[in-house]
């Protein structure tokens, strides 16, 4: 205020003849000295006009096709955009304010954009989606079960937790006269809980180990298929499977180790020679 | 503010319409509590800012129901929204009649102001509580979770400026001589205001555009995440 020596030392909006009607133009158009303020008729108007933008923002949704439609995003921010700075300029009345709280508020403002930006960009766009990770652990709601039946056919047991299944019921039952590795990777291994083998096991934390056998050959080179998984069950570090290895994304491999640590010495020496002789029959 | 500056102190039937002689020089030419005000606004901007960009990371991306289809009322909210609309309105109001000096006017726009406030808790409480019924808990999925924290902590916004102005008007009531002065109820105003246009965001966001997300099952526009945005950058 120290340009107009006339305001000194005095809130604006505190001076003199600060109620003095603006009129409705000069009021949220015009260049208004500071210390003006509107009364009834300049705010009333605005809160119509506040009113029928929240109304034209909800007919916009209200045809079924537009509903939750890319096409509707553009038009519902604008508007937002428009109220937020009216009720920002004039019921804040920042419009009638030193310019220092506008670059205070911006200021709060920007950065506020500027985090949340980062956040959609860093988590939302240039990672896998928390749903293609998990996609096939999706459950219904009731509704949807109603309407769409083929929902049922989607929905996959939660594994148990690792280590502690009960009986290997938890997956799919180990089939009597099958391999030995098969009931210790549904069962005491804990295997099934983070892999995934069609008509074994369902995890979804680890790779699906689909053809193994014969992929492990692939993994690292000089290792033989069963040295690999031998090495990928005792030392899950060693080598963390990834979209090098033509897999959909890259696994964490010390969530492996952490486990394994706890299961490993649960499992004597001919446990871990059948589960390589297992994984290596699945071609 | 206890600066009791009594000799300087104007007569009590102008002492809103004046300025408060206590009010001490500043070299921002703006008041000390004001700007703060204005200060935790914007930093309050930061706040919401990651509660709503996390809501937004995550739309879209739970696997089990309810989703947002199933359950979010998008016209209730839209009276809602009107109600803590109008409430800015009613409170704007109260701001220029405690710049006026009219002190029954300032107690009458108060009291709309809460109760229009109220209202609006009025409808997140049964909103909350029929999400609860239908089983979106905090810990159902993503979208409840980060629902639940966004608009919760909204709703808490709310409710602490409602107390607030309970406060001013209680105190207006109890002593019609001066107090609260325009800057106590106008810094009131600034805080109700904010937490109306971070509702307006919230509603945009949340009910208008993504009140209608479904399950994974649903190839819309949400379920694909934020891979559009990939689209508009390569
Ligand atoms: C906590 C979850 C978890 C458990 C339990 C687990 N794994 Fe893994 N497994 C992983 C992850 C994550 C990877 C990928 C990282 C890596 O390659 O080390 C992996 C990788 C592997 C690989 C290499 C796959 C490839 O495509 O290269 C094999 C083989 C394997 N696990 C076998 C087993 C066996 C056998 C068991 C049971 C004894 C087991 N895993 C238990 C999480 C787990």
């Amino acid at each position: 205020m120290s340009s107009n020596p006339g305001h000194e030392g005095a809130l604006p909006h505190e001076e003199h003849g600060a109620h003095e009607d603006a009129g409705i133009g000069r009021f949220f158009f015009g260049r208004v000295p500071a210390g003006v303020h509107g009364g009834l008729k300049q705010y009333g108007l605005l809160a119509i006009f506040l009113a029928i933008i929240t109304l034209v923002e909800f007919l916009i949704i209200v045809p079924e096709g537009l509903q939750g439609s890319s096409v509707v995003i553009a038009p519902l921010v604008i508007l937002s955009v428009i109220k937020f700075f009216c009720v920002v300029a004039f019921f804040m009345h920042l419009k009638f304010e030193s310019p220092l709280l506008w670059q205070i508020f911006v200021a709060g403002l920007a950065l506020g954009l500027v985090v949340a930006l980062s956040l959609v960009l860093l988590f939302g766009v240039f990672r896998p989606t928390p749903r293609a990770f998990s996609e096939n652990r999706q459950a219904p709601f009731e509704h949807h079960a109603e309407e769409k039946p083929h929902y049922e056919a989607l929905v996959v047991p939660t594994p148990c937790p690792v280590g502690a299944c009960p009986t290997p019921g938890g997956n799919v039952p180990a089939p009597t006269g099958s391999h030995p590795g098969q009931a210790l990777f549904v069962g005491v291994g804990g295997c099934s809980a983070c892999h995934t083998i069609d008509g074994v096991a369902q995890g979804i934390l680890g790779p699906p180990l689909n053809g193994i056998g014969s992929a492990a050959a692939n993994r690292l080179p000089g290792y033989s298929a069963e040295e690999y998984i031998r090495e990928s069950i005792l030392e899950p570090d060693a080598h963390a499977a990834g979209t090098a290895d033509g897999l959909s994304q890259d696994y964490d491999g010390n969530l492996m180790l952490s486990t394994m640590a706890g299961i490993l010495p649960a499992l004597s020496d001919e446990d871990i020679e059948n589960l390589v002789d297992y994984l290596l029959t699945l071609q | 503010m206890a600066h009791a500056d009594t000799t300087h102190a104007p007569p009590a039937h102008e002492a809103s319409a004046h300025p408060p002689a206590h009010e001490e020089e500043t070299n921002t030419g703006i008041s000390h509590r004001k700007l703060l005000m204005w200060v935790f606004l914007g930093s309050d901007c930061l706040f919401f800012g990651s509660l709503i960009a996390t809501y937004m990371v995550y739309r879209g991306q739970s696997i089990v129901g309810p989703y947002p289809i199933d359950i979010i009322d998008v016209p209730i909210t839209t009276i809602s929204t009107f109600v803590l609309l109008m409430s800015s309105f009613t409170m704007v109001m109260a701001v220029a009649a405690a710049r006026n000096g009219n002190q029954k006017r300032l107690i009458q726009w108060l009291v709309c102001t809460i109760v229009l406030g109220g209202g609006f808790i009025g409808f997140q409480v049964y909103e909350f509580n029929l999400f609860r019924v239908e089983g979106l808990r905090y810990e159902t999925n993503l979208f409840s979770s980060t629902f639940f924290t966004l608009t919760g902590f909204h709703g808490a916004h709310v409710t602490l400026g409602i107390f607030w102005l309970i406060c001013l008007a209680v105190i207006s009531a109890r002593n019609p001589a001066g107090r609260p002065s325009g800057e106590d109820v106008d810094i009131a105003g600034l805080y109700w205001h904010f937490v109306d246009i971070v509702w307006i965001v919230i509603f945009t966001l949340l009910y208008l555009i993504g009140g209608f997300d479904a399950g994974p099952d649903v190839g819309h526009a949400a379920a694909q995440g934020w891979q559009w945005i990939t689209g508009i950058i390569t």
